[in-house]
């Protein structure tokens, strides 16, 4: 089955085998080894990417539902050599350990922080809360992302 | 793990061009809404999925009384939706809230909740007690209440389910939701919601389902009729608490026994009408 998609904005055709293959398979094939996978169910959030401007779990997308749509993976954070500010605030902070949770809880950050620049901690726990993290690391990242939001608010790097 | 023999994807534009297309491929098609039960139930025998996207089905609107909910309405996007926030005081977005991931929540739609109807489904209690109608299409469209359709599913095919219908709700009405499970993320080994009024310190229209017995979610109308114009206070809560635990159709199964399913029946009752009565108190165990 062919498909049309744009993987962080360009836009590419790709094959998949069946109409039931999941996102995740195809963009690890195509060498978008950012998206990890870990439980393949949904449970544990190491694949989200981003479908349409929103973080899901790529081992729940069909090929027939992801034919025709945006994604961003975290290949497609960084612009011009310079990493994103979240990615930036994750390395200050020392919030990445084993660094397999870390792309898909940056593709949640960046879906909250672009509906709410300035989350309380809450609503930062609650938009990672489909993301785990084994190496049980969550205060570094909350406050990874609690900085990423006011540098953002701040200074316009993004 | 997957539907390897999905070779066939169908993009219907209208609900009857959809349901044409169901009763061409019978068993081996499937509607496809978000996915997610499909992606996670990997069917072997599904050659064919029928995409539901080009329906027109994403929307959230008042019509009259009526909330009206697409079918292919994302749970993300009902809970980020005003108008769900302003319907009975939000008891739908918190419920809402409640559920899997918002990884999944982005996905996940409301009209692929209610037809893969899971026995341990949390929007469907929350939808049983606002009294929730489908639009639904066969060949036509008619309304059923959710309560009805969930009890004849099964009996003759999936119907194809168009909208969400959700009767407005006076001023007051207050919704109260809670589930019991190992971890937060996990299901739940038994889920509780109640919606009611209290007017002059007296219960009103009070409406109780329970899911995950383990079977599908019910309304307990005896234990509703029970509280109806009686004071809105802990001993009326305890006792209506226990009816509940009496009254309720439970069994073993791996995630809990049937005792404990009593025992959890009882005390998310109290503490869901409480909530609604805005009573601190605990009942007494």
């Amino acid at each position: 089955m062919k498909l049309s998609l744009t993987i962080n904005g360009v836009p590419r055709s790709v094959t998949a085998d069946d109409a039931g293959e999941t996102l995740l398979t195809i963009l690890r094939r195509e060498g978008y080894s950012g998206v990890k996978k870990g439980c393949g169910a949904g449970d544990c959030g190491a694949c989200a990417v981003l479908l349409n401007g929103r973080a899901v779990n790529s081992c729940l997308v069909l090929a027939a539902k992801a034919d025709g749509a945006e994604i961003i993976t975290v290949e497609g954070l960084a612009m011009g050599g310079r990493l994103h500010p979240l990615q930036e605030a994750f390395l200050d902070e020392g919030a990445v350990q084993c660094g397999y949770c870390t792309p898909g809880m940056l593709m949640s950050a960046i879906d909250l922080l672009t509906r709410n620049p300035d989350p309380n901690e809450h609503e930062i726990r609650e938009a990672i809360s489909g993301n785990l993290c084994r190496c049980t690391g969550y205060a570094k990242q909350i406050r990874a992302i609690q900085i990423a939001a006011k540098r953002m608010r701040d200074g316009g790097d993004d | 793990m997957r539907l390897r023999l999905a070779r066939t994807v169908v993009r219907p534009a209208t609900l009857d061009e959809a349901w044409r297309a169901k009763g061409e491929h019978g068993d081996a098609a499937r509607f496809l809404g978000g996915g997610v039960d499909l992606a996670l139930l990997a069917l072997s025998d599904v050659t064919t999925l029928i995409d539901l996207s080009g329906l027109g089905l994403s929307y959230i609107r008042i019509q009259g009384e009526h909330l009206r909910l697409g079918a292919t309405t994302t749970m993300t996007a009902a809970i980020e939706s005003p108008l769900v926030a302003a319907h009975a005081q939000g008891f739908l977005r918190d419920v809402l809230r409640k559920v899997a991931s918002p990884l999944q929540r982005n996905l996940a739609t409301l009209g692929g909740t209610l037809a893969r109807a899971h026995p341990w489904s949390d929007v469907i209690p929350a939808l049983l007690v606002l009294d929730a109608e489908l639009l639904l299409y066969d060949g036509s469209e008619k309304t059923l209440t959710l309560e009805r359709f969930l009890g004849e599913r099964g009996k003759s095919g999936v119907p194809l389910i168009a909208e969400i219908h959700l009767p407005g709700m006076p001023e007051g009405v207050r919704g109260a939701f809670a589930k019991f499970t190992r971890t937060a993320f996990d299901v739940g080994m038994l889920n509780v919601a109640c919606l009611g009024a209290i007017e002059k310190q007296k219960w009103t229209g009070v409406r109780i389902a329970i899911g995950g017995t383990p079977a599908l979610a019910t309304r307990l109308r005896a234990v509703e009729e029970m509280l109806e114009g009686k004071p809105a206070d802990v001993d009326q809560i305890t006792s209506a608490a226990s009816a509940a635990s009496d009254a309720i159709d439970v069994r073993d199964d791996r995630r809990a026994s049937a005792e404990y399913r009593r025992t959890l029946t009882r005390e998310l009752t109290a503490r869901c009408l409480l909530e609604i009565a805005q009573l601190p108190e605990r009942i007494s165990p």
